[in-house]
């Protein structure tokens, strides 16, 4: 059964462990892909996750001049293909999620390849693996959808992925504020 | 073994020349399932791949456990052992030489017989720490006994768990920390989490918190500090750091005046509740305010929530512990369950988030100055007849209690103490009050410390001993649900290290003790002996077998015998462990923090871990990712109180108390208390923040007052720009 990365963002507790676990990953270098952000540091404690959202038609692989990003047959956008990339950076600059590192040494992209070699065979990748905080997720559309039905805003929408994102993605965000939908037990 | 929601059927990934050694984490009390990856070729750990099957955290870690096996084979392990000739030089990290085993075995020998000769057999101290297995633990305390004959023997758990162990014993008559194992929390109605920075120090609870928060149950924190739990909760108790036991009172004092009180229950399983039913009328939501600082909305609140939830969990750390009155407050916190009832069945309890990898087990056997293994009172003499016999020991000959940890320090700037044998701790960071800590081991004779890296604490040693990384051994771990589970080796000693229990097998022989020693020839030697010395005291892992552990995805104690499979859920039958069968509902005076603030100190000074280091730093200090997270400690300021100070964020200052001072970058935040800073301790040398914490112990446990002193801060005067 296909799954996918769902991200519920209120969850996130700021302990980088999957920043952690993403340079575990075989083909990653031991060097981390994504990015976990203070929101507002001064004020309190709230951080989130920026995770490669494996967009559907992919402004980073659109914009590779050498075409050097595949997305793999499960949806996953891959790393830039070290024989074709030429370090233009044009996929950062596409990318409306900044994305896509620079390794200014070797002149080479690199981004989250959701652990394909993992996930390929339906291994959770690292970073849901180790996520200790259900921020980082690994379902089926079935689970998604029951999530859907749980957390609703007052109007009624999902707040989720659309229509805050660019565009349509294989990973699914719960934006915050899940807990909004929630009956009370007592 | 129960299988919960969050349990999925997971296939690992497997490499060609690689296998997966199954174990656990080496840090804290939550003691993470992981899988260390061993190349088959180079017989190296090289990584680590979740362990999805283990029923408590299903493949979840935190970064300090993703990158724990990074210690293993790490460029600063010692290799061979190092004598130190030059004792002026103590308290740096030079004049060491490489010797032979041989050597320093000898040399060890010589100096604590002369030391003994000359000055008694308690000359000779030991100092022990609970991050390693309960086989090293137990024979840590047998060795101090039968091989130096010392009564002093004491361990860093004093820093960490005593007081939640203090008023356990209290309370229930038994010590284990948790009442019900963690894979109820998730199920849960309401949690009342305080003192627990969970969500930074055992951030593997975290699916199972916010769960109960998902079913629409309920999450009441009190902390001094908004941290990442506290910031979701649904009442944030922001109380001033050393006002627990207020809090505590106040809240029971609610239940029982709402009607919350279980009279049956009381009635039938409780000693107690009249008199502190008395005590605690004074505790007005008016007056509890006034104490802790934190609105009588927000008490009413709490108490109603928790006095109407169905089931719930009271859940405390170091945060209401590390305080001179660290028993009376674990003792009032599990007044909460025992007044509604709320305890002795499932999902519904008390439980402590122990600290230390083994605070647990390693409580239970033998490293306290007053314990024997399984429990046993040092102090009571048919307990002493019981271990005796299994060491071949006579009760004459087995030493009487000794002192706590801090205390020890004090025998031995009087020169009481003259020897010390140091493991698995790092003291010259993690004790209080640290100008006095490094200059009591400067003082000392002769030291010998054993660890894998060249701790702070080492450097005040004549001799150091190479030993091993937990991932180079094999035995049992008690985590912090009272689960006895089975650390596993992955890989051989690396260099001429060696595990504690061996060192200290051989140093026996060389103290001429070998016939008490010699027949424990491997870590199941070790653990053959240690099940039977437990065997019959309340900590009873006599049938917690290796086998039965793998098989049963670990045992809960009490286990007596080869069929019992274990005892998860503590109290079931209402049956507790005094004598009459009752628990105690305790009478609790408040008493204020020993240091409060004044004119001079104006601040309340408070302490604690970051997500990214374990207790001193010693190890987790040493890995990139994780130095590179947090490679300084730093002081955290309300801005409010920054702009009286006139300080900045980022801004260097000078922190101090009447015990010490050093320099913090500061870090404003809106999420602590205005009167309040926060310092995290993991750090050594003149960034230690134990170098300004006060020594105030409890006078039950013994466990210093950490967690509240009073504080200053001044600017550092402005460099002129040349």
């Amino acid at each position: 059964m296909k799954k996918r990365l769902y991200l519920e963002l209120e969850n996130c507790i700021g302990c980088r462990s999957c920043l952690a676990a993403c340079t575990q990953c075989g083909g990653h270098e031991e060097r981390n892909r994504n990015y976990v952000y203070d929101v507002n540091p001064l004020v309190n404690r709230q951080t989130m996750p920026l995770m490669c959202l494996h967009c559907v038609n992919p402004a980073c692989a659109r914009s590779c001049p050498a075409q050097a990003i595949q997305v793999h047959e499960t949806g996953a956008v891959l790393s830039a293909l070290v024989e074709k990339c030429i370090g233009c950076q044009n996929c950062t600059v596409a990318c409306p999620y900044g994305i896509p590192k620079f390794d200014t040494e070797q002149n080479l992209m690199y981004k989250c390849d959701l652990c394909i070699d993992r996930t390929k065979d339906g291994i959770p990748p690292m970073c849901a693996s180790v996520c200790p905080s259900s921020t980082l997720q690994w379902l089926t559309d079935e689970e998604i959808d029951e999530k859907k039905k749980q957390y609703h805003l007052d109007n009624g929408k999902w707040v989720s992925s659309m229509p805050h994102l660019e565009g349509e993605t294989n990973v699914k965000i719960n934006l915050p504020g899940i807990l909004q939908g929630v009956t009370k037990l007592f | 073994m129960q299988r919960d929601k969050f349990f999925k059927e997971i296939n690992n990934l497997t490499h060609p020349n690689e296998k997966l050694i199954k174990t656990h984490c080496s840090y804290c009390g939550m003691q993470c399932g992981m899988n260390l990856r061993v190349n088959t070729a180079t017989n190296k750990i090289i990584g680590v791949e979740p362990r999805y099957d283990w029923p408590v955290t299903v493949g979840k870690m935190c970064p300090k456990g993703v990158t724990a096996y990074q210690q293993t084979n790490h460029k600063d392990r010692l290799l061979k052992p190092l004598i130190r000739d030059d004792a002026s030089l103590k308290g740096t990290k030079e004049g060491f030489r490489e010797a032979s085993w041989e050597e320093v075995y000898d040399l060890i020998a010589v100096k604590f017989q002369q030391l003994q000769a000359e000055y008694g057999k308690d000359s000779l101290s030991v100092f022990s720490g609970v991050s390693m297995t309960n086989e090293k633990c137990y024979l840590t305390g047998k060795f101090a006994r039968v091989a130096l004959g010392t009564r002093y023997i004491d361990y860093n758990g004093r820093f960490c768990m005593s007081s939640a162990a203090g008023g356990f014993l209290r309370s229930f008559g038994v010590d284990r920390g948790s009442t019900l194992p963690w894979t109820d929390i998730h199920e849960t109605d309401c949690l009342f989490i305080a003192g627990s920075n969970t969500s930074e120090c055992h951030p593997t609870s975290m699916f199972r918190v916010w769960s109960v928060q998902e079913r629409g149950g309920y999450l009441i924190v009190a902390d001094p500090r908004e941290t990442p739990l506290a910031r979701r909760a649904d009442v944030h108790l922001d109380l001033k750091p050393g006002t627990d036991l207020a809090l505590a009172n106040g809240i029971l004092h609610l239940l029982i005046e709402q009607g919350y009180a279980d009279q049956a229950f009381i009635r039938q399983h409780t000693n107690g509740f009249e008199e502190t039913k008395e005590l605690v009328k004074a505790f007005t939501p008016d007056y509890t305010s006034e104490l802790t600082g934190v609105s009588v909305e927000k008490i009413i609140r709490a108490a109603e929530i928790y006095g109407k939830a169905p089931n719930a969990i009271v859940m405390f750390a170091r945060g209401i512990e590390q305080q001179h009155k660290g028993v009376d407050n674990v003792s009032a916190y599990v007044n909460l369950a025992l007044v509604t009832g709320k305890i002795g069945r499932p999902k519904a309890g008390v439980a402590t988030f122990t600290g230390q990898g083994n605070g647990q087990g390693g409580r239970e056997h033998g490293q306290k100055a007053d314990l024997l293994p399984g429990y046993r009172k040092i102090t009571n003499p048919k307990h002493v007849e019981e271990v005796c016999e299994v060491w071949g020991i006579t009760p004459e000959e087995m030493p009487q209690a000794g002192v706590s940890a801090y205390e020890m320090f004090e025998l031995m700037e009087q020169k009481t103490i003259r020897g010390l044998y140091l493991l698995c701790s790092n003291p010259a960071v993690s004790a209080p009050h640290l100008n006095f800590v490094r200059r009591a081991l400067k003082n000392l004779d002769f030291m010998v410390c054993a660890d894998f890296y060249l701790s702070e604490s080492a450097e005040f040693a004549d001799v150091i001993l190479p030993s091993v990384t937990w991932s180079e051994d094999e035995g049992t771990v008690t985590n912090l649900e009272g689960r006895i589970i089975k650390i596993n080796k992955a890989q051989e000693p690396i260099g001429e290290s060696k595990p504690d229990w061996q060192m200290q097998v051989e140093l026996a022989e060389r103290l001429g003790k070998g016939k008490y020693f010699s027949h424990l020839q491997t870590a199941k030697d070790v653990a053959e002996e240690f099940r039977r010395a437990s065997k019959g005291g309340y900590a009873d892992y006599y049938g917690a077998t290796w086998d039965k552990i793998d098989k049963q995805d670990g045992v809960f104690w009490p286990c007596k015998d080869e069929t019992d499979t274990g005892t998860p859920h503590m109290f079931l039958d209402k049956k507790f462990y005094h004598e009459d069968g009752r628990a105690k509902i305790c009478a609790l005076p408040y008493r204020p923090p020993a240091e409060e603030p004044d004119e001079t100190y104006p601040l309340r000074l408070t302490t604690g871990r970051v997500v990214y280091h374990y207790l001193s730093g010693n190890q987790t200090r040493r890995i990139p990712f994780l130095h590179d997270m947090c490679p300084e400690p730093y002081v955290e300021v309300h801005p409010e109180t920054a702009s009286q100070y006139h300080i900045e964020h980022e801004e260097r200052v000078r922190l101090f108390t009447r015990r010490g001072e050093s320099v913090y970058r500061v870090k404003i935040t809106e999420a602590i208390r205005k009167d309040t800073v926060f310092v995290p301790y993991h750090f050594g040398h003149e960034q230690s923040i134990n170098l300004l914490t006060i020594d105030a112990l409890d006078p039950i446990s013994r466990m210093p007052e950490f967690k509240a002193c009073a504080a200053q801060i001044e600017k550092l005067e402005q460099k002129k720009v040349q």
